[in-house]
């Protein structure tokens, strides 16, 4: 059994799987709420020190065992991909968590349970980074959305976030048994179910055409776990009618594990299908960045408007997949690259912004863009934070989101001309121009346009900043300017990652 | 053959069972036609060598998730008439092209041909067998499932419970939680 | 050994199954509906697991894992539509229109 458990390398999940029970078992003691968020908060620190260990052993030489481990027989794998997603995973779980500390206090809500669906929601997303057997994944998937689904309609007597909940279940299972079927398929045809079983399976030969529909049955279900554009139309809805921290997890935690899913199983299990996933995705990314952002600029509610964006920018995510089916060697590498350096400027924007409709609304108590304006007035610092967060987003340098954008675009023209990739790359960049109309148009909001009258002054300025969210808030925005002026000091892990496109 | 037999008698019953289901007025009659086509695919099972997923099939959706349903159902007496009208235009027929689009990819795809048959001995789906590996190489699904169903239930009780007042009017987001909680 | 008709069978439940998730309004149907699109699932993978005669069973316990993570889903989602019937004495799907799309 010795060999079978390898107990350093499942270390981050061992803890964190503590830390969620004893997160529900602070709950149930005598002691005031917070403490349960506390616990939390520390296993999340205690699970990040174990991937700082493992990745420095796999580079050390003296270690026993350096290299990618390989646990359950090829079923679980820890390699520098898995430990700088499950490094974005902890880090923005833990600005997560901040931001709902203060929400969830305010309004008396079930407060230990929310932190335990939280982190249980976290632990799935861990466990999908390191799955590479289509059984794992599909459990770490549930495991991120079952909670998630909760968590969206916690507003109990809330009928808005009843209705989010609904929606975004029916949604969930009905991909989930999407997803299963193309699974079903794929096991049909390979006999596998390890991803390396797969891949090999597939080298060459003459496959059936109901192996194509397994690989395009289970791209549809994850491009619902990501809202891409035709699966979206749950997506506003459901991030308008949650609660706002569940709606900022949504949009970074559980679209980043849609997206890990996605890569770990096209550039892995279907590393020599590239031919079918890279032009369906090459659709839906052009679709997702288009639609999202022209719907966008339409919104007057800043969540709705930061629910299509949040489309828009998964456009951008998918779109350097969609160029991998054209690429070799270095350019594959590339796109993987692009992919994973997106997502980790993103979390920081994305939970960023959040954060400061979180605070906008404790001051005007409306997500409604007309009752923002003028806020420079009365919360000059954070109308601040509303410049950095949509311009960074919007990718105006010098703010973290350009050079994501810009690995992006390199992703998508550094292979062979091609006039697909071409084509991509025009339609990415008049959609980036698109979408800095609308993020321009809530900084213009609250800078420029007058307070509204029907406001009383007496509400304005409203109540401080809670502790938790500033700090959520401080760090975020810290993060935005310095991998802004410093890009390396983030896209040296995504670096890190490029090996997962070639490495077999 | 005997099990050409078995596919014959009961495959009929589970497509009967999935049309009551998707087609019947009263919610406890869709009910009756899952069970139905349940029980037809636990027969499936056997038939192919799997018997403890059979018995699994058989405890945990007949046994467990049906009367959960039924007791859903009745609980919240689900009004027939409800179903009727249609709010979408077209919407039956578009799903009904979808679906039939759907089944016309898979068999299609299908009718092209399949992977050549395996040729070791025959799956042997006792409860020893499925453990041996369950417990093997499948132990850290097996335990994430487990942290899914206590998510499952702790979730169940936070959402579904709920105090006298919480059932109020408009500003029911902000009394839900009257009082002292949990 | 027999394989297509299993395959046809479990293509006939799953298309049932979308058509009834589209067309039910009640969302104790729509449930219903998305399980027997599991059902579906299972049969597949069981009979791709007796046909490929895998010697670890990996079908069987696919379809494990499948019926255990449905049972969760199940109790969450009946969850759901009791927290929405008590605010609304409802269940309706449809009727579930305070924002627009």
């Amino acid at each position: 059994m010795s060999a079978l458990f390898d107990y350093h390398a499942l270390a981050p999940e061992l803890i964190l799987a503590f830390t969620v029970m004893a997160v529900l078992a602070v709950d149930l003691m005598p002691v005031p709420k917070y403490y349960a968020a506390v616990t939390g908060l520390v296993g999340l620190f205690a699970s990040i020190i174990p991937l700082l260990t493992l990745a420095l052993c796999s580079e050390l030489s003296f270690c026993s065992d350096n290299g990618a481990r390989l646990l359950f027989g090829d079923s679980y794998v820890v390699d520098t991909f898995s430990l700088v997603l499950k490094g974005l995973f902890l880090v923005s779980a833990f600005i997560s968590l901040l931001l709902a500390v203060g929400y969830v206090e305010s309004d008396r809500y079930y407060q230990g349970e929310y932190y335990f669906l939280l982190l249980a929601s976290v632990f799935g997303a861990v466990v999908m980074a390191s799955s590479r057997d289509l059984i794992s994944i599909f459990v770490g998937l549930e495991l991120v959305s079952g909670p998630a689904f909760l968590l969206a309609g916690w507003r109990k007597g809330d009928a808005r976030s009843n209705e989010a909940a609904l929606k975004f279940f029916i949604v969930g299972v009905l991909s989930a048994a999407i997803l299963l079927f193309g699974m079903s398929l794929i096991y049909g045809v390979t006999g596998e179910l390890t991803f390396s079983g797969i891949r090999a399976a597939t080298v060459g030969g003459e496959l059936p055409a109901v192996f194509t529909l397994g690989v395009l049955f289970v791209l549809m279900g994850f491009a619902f776990k990501v809202s891409a554009v035709p699966f979206h139309f749950w997506t506003p809805d459901t991030y308008e009618g949650a609660p706002t921290p569940v709606t900022a997890y949504l949009s970074v935690g559980s679209k980043a594990a849609g997206f890990v899913g996605l890569l770990v199983i096209c550039y892995s299990a279907f590393a020599n299908m590239r031919d079918i996933w890279g032009p369906a995705l090459w659709i839906i990314a052009v679709a997702s960045m288009t639609l999202g952002n022209l719907i966008a600029v339409r919104q007057t509610n800043v969540i709705r408007l930061l629910g299509y964006s949040s489309i828009a920018q998964g456009g951008f995510m998918l779109a350097p997949f969609a160029v991998a089916s054209m690429v070799e060697g270095v350019e594959l590498e590339g796109a993987l690259f692009a992919t994973v350096t997106y997502l980790l400027f993103y979390a920081f924007m994305n939970l960023g912004a959040f954060g400061v409709v979180m605070a906008g609304m404790s001051k005007v108590k409306s997500a409604e863009l007309s009752s923002w304006s003028g806020m420079a007035q009365y919360a000059p610092g954070l109308s601040m934070l509303v410049v950095i967060f949509f311009f960074a987003l919007a990718g105006v340098p010098p703010l973290a989101g350009w050079f994501a954008k810009l690995v992006m675009f390199q992703a998508i023209i550094s292979g062979a001309p091609n006039v697909w990739a071409v084509l991509l790359g025009v339609i990415a960049a008049v959609n980036a121009v698109v979408a800095f109309f609308y993020y321009a148009k809530v900084v213009k909001t609250v800078w420029m346009d007058s307070v509204p009258v029907e406001i009383p002054a007496a509400e304005l300025g409203g109540s401080g900043l809670n502790p938790a969210l500033a700090l959520a808030l401080g760090i975020t925005a810290i993060a935005t300017i310095v991998t802004g002026l410093f890009p390396g000091v983030l896209s040296f892990f995504g670096e890190a990652t490029r090996t997962f496109a070639s490495g077999f | 053959m005997g099990e050409l037999v078995v596919f014959v008698i009961f495959a009929p019953l589970a497509l009967v069972g999935a049309l009551t289901m998707v087609a019947a007025r009263n919610p406890v009659h869709s009910a009756m036609g899952l069970l139905m086509t349940l029980f037809s695919v636990a027969v499936f099972y056997v038939s192919n060598n799997g018997h403890f997923i059979a018995a699994v099939q058989v405890i945990v959706y007949a046994g467990a998730i049906m009367t959960l349903f039924l007791f859903v159902i009745m609980l919240i007496g689900v009004d027939s008439a409800q179903d009727n009208q249609e709010v979408l235009p077209n919407q039956r027929p578009i799903a009904v092209a979808l679906g039939l689009a759907l089944l016309g990819l898979v068999l299609a795809a299908g009718s092209q041909g399949w992977v050549p048959r395996g040729t070791g001995s025959p799956v042997n789906g006792t409860i020893e067998n499925v453990s041996d590996e369950l417990f093997g190489a499948w132990i850290l699904p097996f335990e994430v499932t487990s942290l899914l169903l206590i998510i499952a239930s702790v979730g169940t009780i936070a959402l579904a419970q709920f105090r006298p007042r919480a059932i109020a009017g408009d500003e029911a987001d902000e009394s839900a939680v009257d009082g002292e909680l949990v | 050994m027999i394989l297509n008709q299993f395959l046809i069978l479990g293509a006939f439940l799953f298309s049932l199954g979308m058509y009834g998730v589209l067309v039910r309004r009640n969302a104790v149907l729509v449930l219903l509906s998305v399980e027997l699109m599991l059902a579906a699932v299972n049969i597949n993978l069981v009979a791709f697991d007796a046909y490929l005669r895998d010697a670890i069973a990996g079908g069987q316990i696919f379809a494990l894992f499948v019926i255990t993570v449905a049972a969760a889903e199940v109790g969450i989602g009946l969850a759901i539509v009791l927290l929405i019937f008590r605010n609304r004495q409802s269940a309706n799907v449809d009727e579930m229109d305070l924002m627009k799309l």
